[in-house]
């Protein structure tokens, strides 16, 4: 029918993606910063960082840095990757479903899957740490970039999960090669980096805090947010509807 | 998505060609079914082609599609299914493409041949969640229906991941009929099934086909279709090598010469013993083997005990040379 989203295929997504074995696996990762800050609090001199700097480090650090494009690239390779390593698409195929209505299903999934991950990867430090100077408001606008955050890495996983089968390797090396490596030894590719517009928006949102400062500007992360998020939707319909699919279902 | 194109306008060459080739429609001549046809149906993967120039109509009642591995039989019901599109020609399901419309998938049901299901869905959920992908507003009832025509029953609450084969393959066929679809279209269904599933399985298919349903069974078994399938598509290296009348090929098949190799205590006076049977038409001597050919392989395996008897010859071995299925399928194209 004409319904954007197929709550079938999103009950099917779901389904695939918190087996127990992977269930335990985000939980494990969500509460890691939590034993973090815990670990922080545990210590008696702190190595003299405040509260505050240190939770900022570690939101801009470790949740942000590491977290967020971790958990979406479970999600948005998994939304379809599982499917394509058991050669069980073609049950979604064979279905009076558009095509697109199964990308933007599997992706509504990877988004909210990512950022349910999210949550207490954000929320439970904080409330560790005590309150202190970090007001919630500033945590909420730490949730809110990595809510972008969500959603842009999920439109560059979700058609590399389509693409190929080894999507994962290669969404890992992306997070390692683009994000890591190069838009530290390269300016101009912190323009091309998700991690960088999370931080953007953070910083927007707070009306600056010295621990985040961000490297691309507000405009950036809106051309190339949105550059992103429709050329990644578009591509992945564009190959699930080519998607012909004898050897590989 | 385009609209669904009109066969006849947008094939205006291929049509006439079809019709003309009375002896590829295939099935009940009966107007106003379901029908699958496909004109001129070519699909190749770069240099490779799989499936070559093949125009046929499939009418209500079950159709075999028989050939060896690799004969290209997955790729031409995968194209019916709609999920490759032809390279050249065209596969239509009662008038509309089959690729790039999956308004067809209301008609049809497919039974993939991989095994593969969501292993961590109960029987039934998996059932019930291609009645809901289906749009059924009785999804339940539905779900229940088809867990019953395949009597999984006992067995719906439990993970898919715990199945034996052949429950995999009953919960792949419950799947596909819950929407009860006009096509079924069934690659390699009996794989993994005991006689006993396979015989209720037939049961079903043929219910299926009696209440007016094209049923496709592609296999690469002669003999596990049985008397099932009154009609027989024949593919060999992505040719139709033969269609028509199952008990028709079924006889060419069992009519052509059945080549034996025997090994006995004095071959050469066997072998001229043989030579003065009728059913005999050749026979060679080599390698210290005596090779027989032979028209009537009933006849032949009748009367080698009898002779060797009376000759006074002793035998030690007779062994059908030529009974694989490639050979038989080869046998069929070289006419």
């Amino acid at each position: 029918m004409s319904a954007p989203v197929n709550r079938t295929v999103m009950w099917l997504t779901f389904r695939q993606l918190f087996v127990p074995r992977r269930l335990v696996m985000a939980l494990l990762l969500a509460v890691l910063p939590a034993l973090v800050a815990a670990l922080y609090h545990a210590h008696p001199n702190r190595n003299g960082i405040s509260a505050d700097v240190f939770l900022d480090g570690m939101y801009a650090r470790f949740v942000v840095g590491v977290l967020l494009p971790l958990a979406a690239v479970l999600f948005g390779t998994g939304a379809f990757g599982l499917d394509l390593d058991e050669g069980t698409l073609v049950y979604l195929l064979v279905k009076p479903l558009r095509r697109w209505q199964v990308v933007l299903s599997r992706y509504l999934v990877a988004v909210t899957a990512t950022a349910l991950l999210m949550v207490p990867a954000i929320l439970l430090p904080w409330l560790i740490m005590g309150t202190g100077t970090t007001t919630f408001s500033s945590v909420l606008s730490v949730a809110a970039g990595a809510g972008v955050g969500c959603i842009l890495y999920s439109a560059i996983f979700i058609p590399l999960g389509i693409a190929s089968k080894r999507a994962l390797v290669f969404g890992l090396l992306y997070i390692v090669v683009l994000e890591e490596v190069m838009s530290n030894q390269i300016e101009g590719a912190k323009s091309l980096s998700v991690r960088e517009y999370v931080l953007s928006v953070i910083h927007a949102i707070r009306g600056g805090a010295p621990t985040l400062v961000p490297h691309v500007s507000m405009s950036t992360v809106w051309v190339m947010g949105t550059i992103i998020f429709v050329g990644g939707l578009a591509l992945a319909i564009r190959k699930l509807s080519a998607f012909e699919a004898a050897e590989r279902l | 998505m385009s609209a669904p194109a009109t066969p006849v306008a947008a094939h205006p060459a291929t049509t006439p060609a079809l019709d003309s080739k009375a002896g590829d429609r295939i099935g009940d001549a009966g107007s106003g079914g379901p029908r699958v046809t496909l004109a001129s149906a070519s699909r190749w993967y770069g240099n490779v082609v799989a499936v070559n120039d093949i125009s046929c109509s499939i009418t209500p009642g079950i159709t075999a599609l028989l050939g060896p591995n690799g004969a290209g039989k997955s790729t031409l019901l995968h194209m019916m299914a709609g999920l490759l599109s032809p390279s050249a020609g065209s596969v239509e399901i009662d008038g509309i493409a089959a690729f790039g419309h999956p308004g067809i998938y209301r008609t049809v049901g497919l039974v993939p041949e991989r095994e593969a299901v969501h292993a961590m869905l109960t029987g039934r959920e998996f059932v019930r969640m291609n009645a809901r992908l289906q749009e059924l507003s009785n999804a339940d009832e539905a779900t229940d229906k088809a867990i019953a025509a395949v009597g999984l029953d006992e067995a719906q609450h439990r993970r898919v991941g715990t199945y034996s084969k052949g429950m995999r393959q009953r919960i792949k066929v419950a799947a596909a009929l819950v929407h009860e679809p006009r096509v079924l279209l069934l690659d390699e269904p009996f794989n993994g099934m005991d006689p006993g599933q396979r015989m209720q399985m037939a049961a079903l298919l043929r219910r299926l086909a009696a209440d007016g349903r094209v049923v496709l069974i592609s296999s690469h078994i002669l003999e596990e279709l049985g008397d099932l399938a009154a009609n027989v598509l024949v593919m060999v290296d992505g040719r139709l090598a033969a269609s028509g009348d199952f008990r028709e090929i079924r006889r060419l098949m069992t009519d052509r010469p059945h080549s034996f190799t025997v090994r006995s205590s004095d071959d050469r006076r066997l072998g001229a013993t043989l030579l003065a049977e009728p059913t005999v038409y050749s026979i060679e001597l080599a390698d210290g083997e005596l090779r027989v050919r032979t028209m009537d392989r009933g006849a032949f395996t009748r009367s080698l005990p009898r002779l060797a008897r009376d000759a006074n010859i002793r035998l030690h071995e007779l062994r059908p040379t030529d009974e694989s299925l490639e050979s038989v399928f080869s046998y069929l194209v070289a006419r």
